[in-house]
């Protein structure tokens, strides 16, 4: 019952910035050069307080994008020469993390052999670069070729072995890796690691602020491109085809999606992308170690995805952020700050439900269910309907029409005796008293979702039983029950029953 | 196994005897049905009556037919011939029209175009789900599109204009507003601004369709292999002018347009202006190219004309603006005609007695009768029983039980169906009846007998109120007159409608079925010919002669009413949209024009119920010698009629009145009278001018059924007994009962030439007491 009742205001004044284009004018729409696709997603609507035409941004996604990237392209030359390097540092993890949750989220595949391919991209490059002098350039395409190939080799068993051990066998790869670069004979001396691997960064620049900030440049064009792959593969054919088969595997299949195939390709194509950051990597550094396949580095890389949110690009460059703030930023806090990242590593996944950026959601969620709550607490079923309903009603007239048939309800339920159901026991058709006129009225004028008839047996003239139609043009009705009625009286009177037994329950 | 569905239907519906009468038959799940030539007695199966019987014929029908299941296209459009190609294969073009969309839909509704879905190619300007208006170019790879960035407001009018440039690649397209304070649904008072131009480069060039495809208004052409070529992305709504060029029109042309003016002729491929053919006996299915090449536009499943346009500023009619009235209303459910092939053809014996035949089918343990009537090939019996099949078809596969909340109000009952009606409604392609609504919410003029009609069946009752309705409740009739000794043969209305009183005037006598509420100006000219030139009529039904329909010269099989102002009316014709597309006159009640049913058989509609009959009770006039013959052995106070199997009484569903007022003849006698209905027979609406509360059957005399009797010239007469009931009483206790004695001793004095019985008794009554 309605505790409650007070008629609060509501209203608000809009809260985003609208464009208003006339119609006398032409509107034209760019679109993105050699697709059919438009750059922003502008959309108009008629206001229904006001039917005037509005436009406005619907995704703003590219916007905030625009605003976080920006900010740190034009903030990051004026840092200070450690501030430049974390910041390129985050572009590189967060590159990597972009196209983890491509294989995370996307494919569904829960790989852990990230790093293990970026560093096998990364020694492969540089191998090549010192003992075979391959120029700086062609290392991309090294690195690339040995993730691809990684990349191929561990996409067989993804899709014989399930979530976990999966996820085992990618950290023993990682292991396996590390294990053998260490005990090679060649790279003892320095413990694994390679040295002196050439890069796109001059020698004399090497560790000064413009090799920095050339570093940097080259960081952040590498999230670029990470970006880029991953808006192409999450939102056309491939990703599009991956989600159907997330939602439903067995579906997906049926209607033809060949959603292995297509998980394969993204791992793959992941693979290649993570072996071009790998021989960055080596180049920015100029040197590439063992420590890239350690377990520390990739639970430190888990936390970063974990902290952003799964599945979601935001997600992967925002956890990055945080933890690359934290973890370099904060190095005179020594050891604890790993404890730092731990605990909000645990505050997130504790109280958000899908990281940072699926906090908005969660809020509205949570908004959401209070409003339901509260309209519980202050509304009845089909009774009243509240200011902050009514704006959910079209035609208005529905609103009045709630309170008329509560009330008409409210005063039919005092009429109903067991004199007025005898009554129409006795004869449910012809004259009635004034009383059984007013309820069957009532009844006989209701909608026609869910309402009453009666159904003729084909094995019997007099055999009836009992539906309800379903209210829609070629939607059949339902049965109500099997009972079997043999006098059309009997029939009229349990839907007679029926219906006094909905209105003593409404 | 699969279920077997049989559906069929007869064509003509009222073949002469030595006539051919087609069978569209199409059957799933069988390839063959047997088939059998059957004259049906009876129909309905309620215990209390004689129950289903039917009469086989031995004729020379192959005893099993070849069948298959065929399709049919539902949904009103316009198709272009088009045989030179010239809206094929446009590169640079314009495209326009004026609309009054009625309806957003969950699929894409074309307004004009040659766009073939299957396969993607062509161009094609229409209304996304989302309300949008957008133009479609396909090259038979990839579409593209341009589209408008907000919805139309349904039931307002716009002229819509899409542009494409060849070269460029760049589109236009332009919605200009057209409300003015008449014509649509809302008024200038809204201060809404739904002009759009909107300008896109797209990537793909139409490519032409050949033969994938042909130039449709309010429709593209869909495909698949079992049907092959359909027409789908039906439009709901109506369109005005519209038309073609092949070239960029400037923004001034298109405003220019946009306003009515006539299009310019540099370019010009077509231009469809539907005011154009509209004379003042209506306008035909053909939407006029008025542009070089002639290219006109065939209305298939009738397009609804004489609609108000764009440009309407509440002309009454198009007779007083014909310029304003270029509406054309689509629907995406409209059916006129099956178009089925033909699956056998039968030529009926020339000695075939008159009767209601039907082609029994059965197939997989399923039956299905397709009546059809059959009048002789020269009339021979001195009794008529005239069918009613204009209301056969304006009832035609109804759907109020299931559609029409207030129906159940209406008939006080809670609605009785079979599964056989589930197997109609499930498939929804055999259309509306004129009771119904289309998917817009526009009410269903036209109502054809080129498709399956399931109330056109002998067992059928109205799942409404659970009793017999037309045809069935009329084979009440039939089987009496048979059971009775009567020799009788049928006309339908299409022959009273086609040939007038000279269908009738063979006969001695004329009986109306229960229900003869849809009637042409040719139906009720010719029943009063034949009255005045002393015929005798016997109106044995309740609110007839009630609608005025109408039927196109040579298409008899499509009846049209449209329902306006008063009287109980499913739906209400929308302002200036009263006038019959396929006569040019204004339908609605005879009443409102002047020839209220009194005029011709003395009773008009006066209410409605269907929980409970009554009986009639003498009054006095019936024992006047004038009429006492009539109710020779029918006792002085004898209820006349307390059984039937309308509700249990002969009084009762829907139910006439006497009333001088309204021009029932000074002299008729009022014979009988009902008493005792419910409140759930109210006064009806179009007798109703103050509304005040106590117009139901409890409290207002002006509820009742009247039985009454007068003379026509020439020894003429008529009887009507307005109830629908009446003729339902028949059957009861083995069709001996008090409702028999009174037709007894009607037809035995009617069928006889001559001076009726009472006709002496003209003088003053000279009174004692």
């Amino acid at each position: 019952m309605a505790r409650d009742k007070k008629f609060y205001l509501i209203g608000q004044r809009p809260r985003e910035l609208l464009f208003y284009p006339p119609g006398s004018a032409p509107l034209r729409r760019r679109r993105l050069p050699g697709t059919r696709r438009h750059l922003l997603k502008w959309r108009s609507r008629a206001n229904p307080k006001s039917l005037r035409q509005e436009r406005r941004l619907a995704d703003k996604r590219p916007l905030w994008w625009t605003i976080g990237l920006g900010a740190l392209l034009v903030a990051t030359p004026f840092l200070s020469n450690s501030m430049i390097t974390i910041a390129a540092i985050f572009c590189m993890f967060a590159a990597i993390n972009v196209l983890w949750t491509l294989v995370i989220g996307t494919a569904g595949i829960f790989s852990l052999a990230t790093l293990a391919i970026v560093g096998i991209g990364g020694y492969a490059a540089a191998v090549l670069n010192v003992w075979l002098g391959l120029p700086w350039p062609l290392m991309f395409a090294a690195g690339g070729l040995a993730g691809l190939f990684v990349g191929g080799f561990l996409a067989l068993p993804s899709t014989r072995l399930d979530g976990l051990y999966y996820a085992l066998l990618t950290m023993g790869f990682a292991e396996i890796c590390r294990v053998f670069v260490v005990q090679l004979k060649a790279l003892g001396p320095t413990n694994g690691s390679i040295n002196n691997v050439g890069s796109f960064i001059p020698k004399d620049w090497f560790l000064q602020r413009p090799g920095l900030l050339l570093g940097f440049g080259g960081a952040f064009l590498l999230l670029l491109l990470s970006l880029l792959i991953f808006r192409i593969v999450n939102s056309e054919r491939l990703g599009m085809l991956l989600q159907t088969a997330r939602e439903e595997e067995a579906y997906a299949e049926a209607v033809g999606i060949d959603y292995r195939r297509a998980r394969m390709y993204v791992f793959l194509i992941t693979s290649g992308g993570l072996g071009v950051i790998g021989a960055f990597y080596a180049m920015f550094y100029m040197s590439i170690s063992p420590s890239i396949f350690s377990l520390d580095q990739l639970l430190l890389l888990f936390a970063m995805i974990v902290i952003g949110g799964l599945g979601r690009s935001e997600g992967a460059v925002i956890g990055t952020a945080v933890v690359v703030l934290i973890d370099k930023g904060m190095l005179e806090l020594g050891p604890p700050r790993i404890l730092l990242i731990a605990a909000i590593m645990l505050v997130v996944t504790l109280f958000a439900n899908n990281g940072l950026v699926g906090i908005r959601e969660q809020f509205r969620n949570y908004r959401n269910r209070k409003r339901s709550e509260a309209r519980a607490r202050r509304t009845e079923k089909g009774g009243e309907v509240m200011p902050e309903e009514a704006i959910e009603f079209t035609d208005k007239q529905e609103i009045y029409y709630r309170r008329f048939q509560k009330r008409l309800r409210d005063h039919l339920k005092t009429l109903i005796t067991d004199e007025l159901i005898e009554e129409h026991r006795k004869s449910p058709l012809g004259k009635h008293s004034d009383a059984l006129n007013r309820v069957l009225n009532y009844f006989r004028r209701g909608e026609m979702a869910d309402k009453y008839a009666i159904m003729r047996q084909p094995d019997g003239f007099h055999r009836y039983k009992i539906i309800a139609f379903s209210g829609e043009r070629g939607a059949p009705p339902r049965l109500v029950d099997d009972r079997i009625y043999e006098d059309i009286n009997e029939a009229y009177h349990a839907v007679f029953l029926l219906r006094v037994n909905d209105l003593l329950e409404s | 196994m699969t279920n077997t569905r049989i559906f069929g239907y007869a064509d003509p519906l009222n073949p002469k005897a030595g006539d051919a009468v087609d069978f569209m038959i199409s059957v799933e799940g069988r390839h063959e049905v047997e088939t059998k030539l059957v004259r049906l007695v009876h129909g309905d199966e309620n215990p209390e009556g004689p129950g289903f019987i039917e009469e086989e014929i031995e004729t020379d029908l192959p005893s099993w037919l070849n069948v298959k299941r065929q399709y049919t296209q539902v949904g009103s459009f316009a198709r272009c011939d088009d045989p030179d190609r010239r809206l094929d294969g446009l590169q640079s073009f314009t495209v326009f029209a004026h609309i009054c969309p009625t309806l957003p839909k969950a699929e894409r509704q074309m307004i004009m175009g040659r766009w073939a879905i299957e396969g993607n190619r062509g161009y094609g300007l229409g209304i996304d789900p989302d309300g949008h208006v957008s133009l479609w170019i396909g090259d038979g790879e990839s579409v593209d599109q341009i589209t408008t960035e907000i919805p139309l407001v349904p039931r307002a009018w716009y002229f819509v204009a899409a542009r494409f440039d060849g070269q460029s690649g760049e589109a236009e397209l332009h919605v200009i507003n057209c409300v003015n304070p008449w014509n649509s649904r809302i008024s200038t008072v809204v201060p809404f601004e739904d002009d759009s131009w909107i300008k896109e480069t797209l990537r793909v060039r139409p490519a032409a369709t050949a033969d994938d495809a042909v130039f449709h208004l309010a429709a593209a052409t869909a495909w698949n292999r079992q049907r092959g070529t359909y027409a789908s992305f039906l439009y709901n709504g109506k369109i005005d002018r519209s038309g073609v060029y092949d070239r960029v029109l400037s923004r001034e042309e298109i405003t220019a347009l946009s306003g009515g003016a006539a299009p310019t002729a540099d370019g010009l491929v077509a231009y469809w202006d539907p005011t154009v053919g509209i004379t003042e006996t209506g306008v035909d299915d053909r939407i006029v190219d008025t542009g070089p090449h002639g290219l006109d536009l065939a209305g298939v499943n009738r397009p609804v004309r004489l609609m108000t346009g764009f440009n309407w500023a509440g002309a009454d009619s198009f007779r007083l603006a014909p310029e304003t009235y270029g509406g054309v209303h689509f629907h995406d459910d409209a059916l006129t005609d099956s178009g089925w092939e033909v699956s056998h053809s039968l030529r009926l014996p020339a000695n075939l007695r008159s009767g209601v035949y039907a082609l029994r089918l059965r197939a997989g343990g399923m039956e299905d009768h397709v009546p059809f009537f059959v009048r002789p090939q020269t009339p021979g019996a001195k009794i008529a029983v005239l069918m009613p099949t204009f209301t056969y078809l304006a009832y035609a596969n109804e759907h109020l039980a299931y559609e029409a909340p207030i129906a159940q109000a209406i008939v006080a009952h809670t609605p009785v169906i079979v599964a056989e009606d589930l197997e109609y409604k499930k498939l929804e392609e055999f259309g509306l009846s004129t009771y119904d609504h289309h998917s817009d919410g526009a009410g269903c003029c036209y109502s054809s007998w080129r498709r399956p009609i399931i109330s056109l069946r002998p067992r059928y009752r109205m799942p409404a109120m659970n009793f017999p309705w037309a045809l069935p409740a009329d084979l009440s009739l039939l089987w009496w007159l048979e059971h009775a000794g009567y020799d009788y043969d049928i006309l339908t209305d299409h022959d009273l409608h086609a040939e007038g009183a000279g269908a009738l005037a063979p006969y001695k006598v004329v009986l109306n079925g229960t229900h003869p509420e849809y009637y042409s100006e040719e139906m009720m000219d010719g029943t009063e010919d034949y009255l005045r030139g002393g015929g005798r009529v016997m109106y044995l039904g309740g609110n007839g002669y009630y609608w005025v329909t109408g039927l196109r010269a040579g298409e008899p099989h499509c009846i049209e009413v449209r329902k306006l102002d008063t009287g109980s009316r499913a739906w209400q014709a929308e302002p200036g949209e009263g006038h019959l597309a396929c006569t040019g006159e204004r339908s609605g009640l005879w009443r409102s024009r002047g020839r209220a049913p009194q005029k011709i058989v003395g009773l008009g509609f006066t209410t409605e119920g269907m929980d409970e009959s009554q009986p009639y009770e003498r009054m006095p006039d019936s024992f006047h010698k004038r009429v006492s013959w009539i109710m020779q052995g029918i006792g002085d106070e004898e209820p006349i009629g307390d059984f039937g199997l309308a509700a249990g009484g002969c009084a009762g569903v829907e139910l006439d009145r006497y009333e001088l007022g309204l021009g029932t003849p000074p002299h008729a006698m009022l014979l009988a009278s009902s008493w005792g209905h419910s409140d759930n027979y109210p006064l009806v609406s179009e007798e109703i001018t103050y509304a005040f509360p106590g117009r139901g059957g409890t409290q207002d005399a002006q509820v009742r059924g009247d039985m009454i009797y007068f003379t026509t010239p020439n020894d003429g007469a008529v009887f009507a007994a307005g109830s629908i009931a009446w003729s339902q009483a028949l059957p009861c206790n083995g069709g001996d009962n008090n409702v028999a004695q009174i037709m007894r001793n009607l037809l035995d004095a009617f069928t006889k030439d001559g001076k009726l019985p009472g006709s002496q008794y003209t003088g003053d009554e000279k009174l004692w007491r």
